[in-house]
């Protein structure tokens, strides 16, 4: 993999972000990745404890419009993970942590996917059916609620995942050491 | 100097893993807040106008939690060191958007709230009620960008 670490890091964008001391450079994609992870994770927060059985007022076909928002967060973190990945590519793909956070986060995601799923209840097609009663929060699926707890800790090991990789590294670039 | 010497500042310094463990639970806090205070101030904004405002609002007390982690492991950060805050620029600039969020929160109880919860689901919420999401929002997003700064502007 070497090789395509020289490479990737030699290209005037991964030098730019690494080496420039402009705010605008490698802070302000941290930035993103943070403000893009509060969205992102929060909404899914907010989903999971509301199927849990929290706040059951909260009519769950309107709390579904909140998914626009989880993907422009994912979005964001998905365009600014990737910039960072181009910053310090062997810092990344040395740490087998990095392999586990992809991988933590696409398990989150199929179950913000699934649960979204067990509401709408099998094969209704129509966006009315089955909801009135999921409404009041007396119909969630047990399955939905087996989903959200394991979201809710999955999203925590994300986080820890992702802070954790700061520390575990063993390779900052081709040529430096954390 | 006197927080250095406390012991949760000598945990932080000294323990392997406890940075790194506190640092975790500051994004998890975070992610907490900004997942139930910020919906709530998408709601406010006039977003998922369907969801009422009262049955959003049983939300916040996870919110509160979230910052109530937050401010313990961030005093904990502080008594580690110390000076790396004090004299840090990034960390006024945080400190300051938490207290515009707070201003803000306060007036919005005193002053909208109560007025809120009257209004029915499905209209659009009033310009001051509109006014506390967005200021909310800004702010927090301000209190994350200058928490992300701190490393930069270490003294």
């Amino acid at each position: 993999m070497d090789p395509l670490f020289t490479w990737i890091e030699a290209t005037s964008l991964s030098t730019w972000l690494r080496e420039s001391p402009s705010l605008w450079a490698f802070p302000f994609v941290l930035i993103l990745h943070t403000v893009g992870l509060a969205f992102f994770v929060g909404v899914n927060v907010a989903w999971d404890v509301r199927v849990l059985g929290f706040s059951v007022g909260i009519p769950l076909d309107a709390l579904r419009r909140y998914f626009l928002v989880m993907w422009a967060g994912f979005w964001i973190n998905a365009v600014s993970g990737v910039l960072l990945l181009i910053a310090y590519p062997t810092k990344a793909l040395t740490n087998p942590l990095f392999y586990a956070k992809l991988l933590l986060i696409g398990v989150g995601i199929v179950f913000a996917v699934r649960i979204r799923r067990q509401i709408q209840g099998p094969g209704s097609g129509t966006r009315d059916s089955g909801l009135e009663s999921t409404t009041q929060g007396t119909n969630v699926p047990p399955l939905a609620r087996v989903l959200a707890a394991a979201s809710l800790a999955c999203w925590i090991a994300v986080i820890f995942a992702g802070r954790l990789l700061a520390y575990t590294c063993t390779r900052l670039t081709v040529d430096s050491t954390c | 100097m006197y927080l250095r010497s406390t012991p949760q500042g000598e945990f932080l310094r000294t323990a392997r893993w406890g940075w790194p463990i506190f640092e975790s639970l500051h994004f998890i806090g975070m992610s907490m807040l900004l997942g139930t205070v910020g919906v709530f101030d998408l709601r406010l904004l006039g977003f998922a106008r369907r969801i009422p405002i009262a049955a959003l609002h049983r939300l916040i007390p996870i919110g509160i939690s979230g910052f109530a982690i937050n401010l313990i492991t961030g005093f904990c950060f502080l008594s580690a060191t110390p000076d790396q805050y004090l004299f840090n620029l990034a960390f006024r600039w945080k400190v300051t958007f938490i207290a515009i969020a707070g201003l803000n929160v306060m007036i919005f109880y005193a002053r909208v709230f109560r007025r809120l919860l009257e209004t029915p689901p499905d209209t659009p919420p009033p310009l001051a009620a509109r006014m506390a999401g967005a200021v909310s929002l800004l702010a927090w997003i301000g209190v994350m960008s200058a928490g992300r700064l701190l490393t930069f502007f270490r003294p």
